[in-house]
């Protein structure tokens, strides 16, 4: 009899909490064509900015279905195959794994559903297999390259920044996940902006904050440590990192007194917009996750009623015919409300 | 002294020994290493970890094991922060809330971490699930609570950040200034270390948690009630996850929902590596302080080196199964 009880407790819990999960978005008339998205992971920051801009352009253009891929490429394709058997009309898929687009462009095709690629880019083979198949996104490299330039106008500007005068920038590195796409392309493409704006850079420390906050904050501690008054220049991988780094100087006495670092981030999330407000970050980067959001559906829109994809229909220029770049922005306290 | 207390007194302060040792290492690669701001460094850096590290040796000392630590200290670091902005912040989680007393969030998060930690207690005590799989089931699903409440507008999964001064002083004020400052999370470090000896070694509750690990029949025989025992062990470990968690997004300035990552991971090797037993009943507070400390000292004084961070992880790997093999052979040896 107890047993019982707890069973029965046990399902009624279980039930209610089901019931409060459920949430259905979709909405607008039977016109507009059904499109299934699949992102990624849902409790990715980035992603979520795109997923809720995918929705509110969605209104009056096309009726979507939004579904968590739980970072599982096999969970994906399974999302596919349902949203096939549905009768979508256009699907965007947010890949988990970039190799795996081929084979959702192969099941696709089948069915003459076209395919709008988000945020991770496939193969360029893979693209080449159909014409419907679009890619909307940005080139990851461009960020690294905007923060370096970031950098590299404050160096020209205040000649003081080189706090030794040897005429080289002493810099350290706080790096996302090792092999992580952009981490790597981040840190290279950074400090190239440098090189080519034709300042000499001498790293002093580089090492794997994981994204991580706290991790960024301990490392730049133990860079200062190691390092003190050498470094002139902190850049990170990401704003949750920058902003580590930004706690761990203050804790070492800088941003008072006129003691100033740099340091540049990518991302402009919220936390990192109120730190250049503070003049405490020098700058960062937007990934626009609104016109990510924006163009994929309008795409998506388009080749679901069979229309052409150009500059005038998007609203986006078209490159080569399939892909849709949208560019990062610098962000710096001069231009803050562009990130907001 | 001959061989034999020697090699006693070796095998006894081991710990001790390798960090000693490992200070000196990386000192004599680098000379700057010896400066009182690195001891403030490594001991700002330790001090939340202490206090995780503390809560789990309660759960490991019992003979259970706790996964859940860093979810929760992930969940009450975004209580805590998501209550504590400034006003004038552009995106508060909470647009009309009024400008709390610091307090107030700060045991809301204690609480929650109170009531987690009952909640894993109650899951063991009562349906007998064995605290690995108990656990496991509470850190996936307290990591949804989070990202659920994360996620609510108008926050929508950002980054939770302007948090109050009176609130990030707390992590990052001292007792005075400069190098030989006392910071104030160094301070609740040892406050809460003092208080846990005094668990450990004073209290009625204390001398059953060592009875219950060592040999949990043999305690319920000899009259202990095993399961209320248990039940408080989970909450007060919970309670301490939450004060960890408060003072790590104090300490940062900031919370996400993945704060805490993985936290577990490093308490339970800090715990190992400072000598509490992984089959219970075994383990003491300057134990896990070191073992504690080892880590940051690693953390910390290789990257202050230059250390690659693929070395570093294999370093620490090979502190860890080290640390078991010879607390294995300790005990081989007594049996």
């Amino acid at each position: 009899m107890k047993k019982m009880v707890t069973v029965v407790a046990a399902a009624t819990l279980l039930g209610g909490a089901l019931a409060g999960c459920g949430n259905s978005s979709n909405s607008g008339s039977s016109s507009e064509p059904k499109v299934g998205v699949a992102i990624y992971k849902f409790d990715d920051t980035f992603m979520t900015g795109v997923r809720n801009a995918i929705e509110d352009s969605a209104k009056g253009i096309a009726k979507v279905d939004i579904v968590d891929s739980q970072n599982s490429q096999a969970t994906q394709n399974d999302k596919v195959d349902q949203f096939l058997t549905k009768k979508d009309k256009a699907l965007i898929i947010n890949p988990v794994d970039r190799t795996a687009a081929g084979v959702i462009i192969d099941k696709a095709k089948a069915k003459e559903v076209p395919v709008v690629f988000l945020n991770r880019e496939p193969m360029p083979e893979d693209m080449k297999k159909w014409d419907k198949v679009y890619y909307v996104g940005a080139k990851a490299e461009e960020s690294g390259t905007l923060s370096g330039q970031i950098v590299a106008d404050y160096w020209k500007a205040h000649p003081e920044a080189d706090k030794n005068g040897d005429g080289v920038l002493q810099y350290v590195m706080l790096k996302g996940e090792p092999g992580h796409q952009d981490a790597e392309l981040r840190t290279t493409y950074s400090i190239q902006a440098l090189e080519d704006a034709g300042i000499k850079v001498e790293k002093l420390a580089e090492d794997t904050a994981m994204w991580d906050r706290v991790k960024g904050q301990d490392k730049m501690a133990a860079f200062l440590g190691s390092n003190g008054d050498k470094i002139e220049a902190v850049f990170a991988n990401n704003d949750d990192m920058a902003l580590g780094a930004i706690e761990a100087l203050k804790a070492a006495g800088y941003f008072k007194d006129g003691k100033y670092m740099p340091v540049v981030g990518v991302d402009a999330t919220a936390p990192a917009v109120q730190a250049l407000q503070d003049g405490t970050l020098l700058g960062t980067v937007l990934n626009d996750a609104k016109n990510q959001g924006k163009a994929a559906v309008t795409v998506a829109s388009l080749l679901a009623q069979g229309k052409e994809i150009t500059k005038d229909s998007v609203g986006f220029d078209v490159t080569d015919n399939q892909y849709i770049w949208i560019p990062y922005k610098k962000i710096t306290k001069d231009n803050i409300d562009d990130a907001k | 002294m001959n061989t034999q207390k020697m090699r006693g007194a070796i095998s006894q302060n081991a710990i001790y020994i390798v960090l000693v040792v490992l200070l000196i290492a990386i000192t004599a690669y680098d000379p700057s290493f010896f400066a009182v701001s690195t001891l403030r460094d490594i001991l700002i850096q330790s001090a939340t970890r202490v206090i995780i590290a503390l809560g789990v040796a309660f759960i490991l000392i019992t003979g259970g094991t706790d996964l859940s630590a860093g979810r929760m200290v992930g969940l009450t670091a975004v209580i805590s922060a998501s209550m504590l902005q400034v006003s004038d912040y552009g995106r508060r989680f909470f647009p009309d809330l009024p400008q709390l007393w610091v307090g107030i969030p700060i045991i809301i998060a204690l609480i929650a971490g109170l009531l987690f930690g009952l909640l894993n207690g109650f899951i063991v005590s009562k349906f007998k699930v064995p605290p690995f799989i108990a656990t496991l089931g509470t850190m996936v699903a307290i990591y949804g609570v989070n990202s659920l409440y994360f996620d609510t507008k108008p926050n929508q999964s950002q980054p939770i950040g302007g948090l109050r001064q009176d609130f990030t002083d707390i992590g990052s004020g001292s007792i005075g200034s400069g190098d030989y400052s006392i910071p104030y999370i160094v301070l609740i470090a040892i406050f809460v270390a003092f208080i846990v000896w005094v668990v450990f070694n004073k209290t009625k509750l204390g001398k059953n948690m060592y009875a219950i690990g060592g040999n949990e029949q043999a305690a319920r025989v000899s009259g202990i009630n095993v399961a209320k025992n248990l039940l408080w062990i989970y909450g007060i470990a919970g309670a301490l996850y939450g004060l960890a968690g408060v003072l790590e997004a104090a300490r940062t300035g900031g919370a996400t929902n993945n704060y805490g990552n993985m936290y577990e991971l490093d308490a339970i090797a800090a715990c190992v590596v400072g000598g509490v037993s992984t089959t219970g009943g075994i383990g003491t507070v300057p134990g896990v302080v070191t073992g504690v400390l080892i880590f940051t000292v690693i953390n910390y004084g290789l990257t202050f080196i230059g250390v690659s961070p693929y070395w570093q992880l294999i370093i620490k790997g090979l502190i860890i199964v080290a640390a078991v093999a010879f607390d294995m052979r300790k005990y081989a040896s007594k049996k």
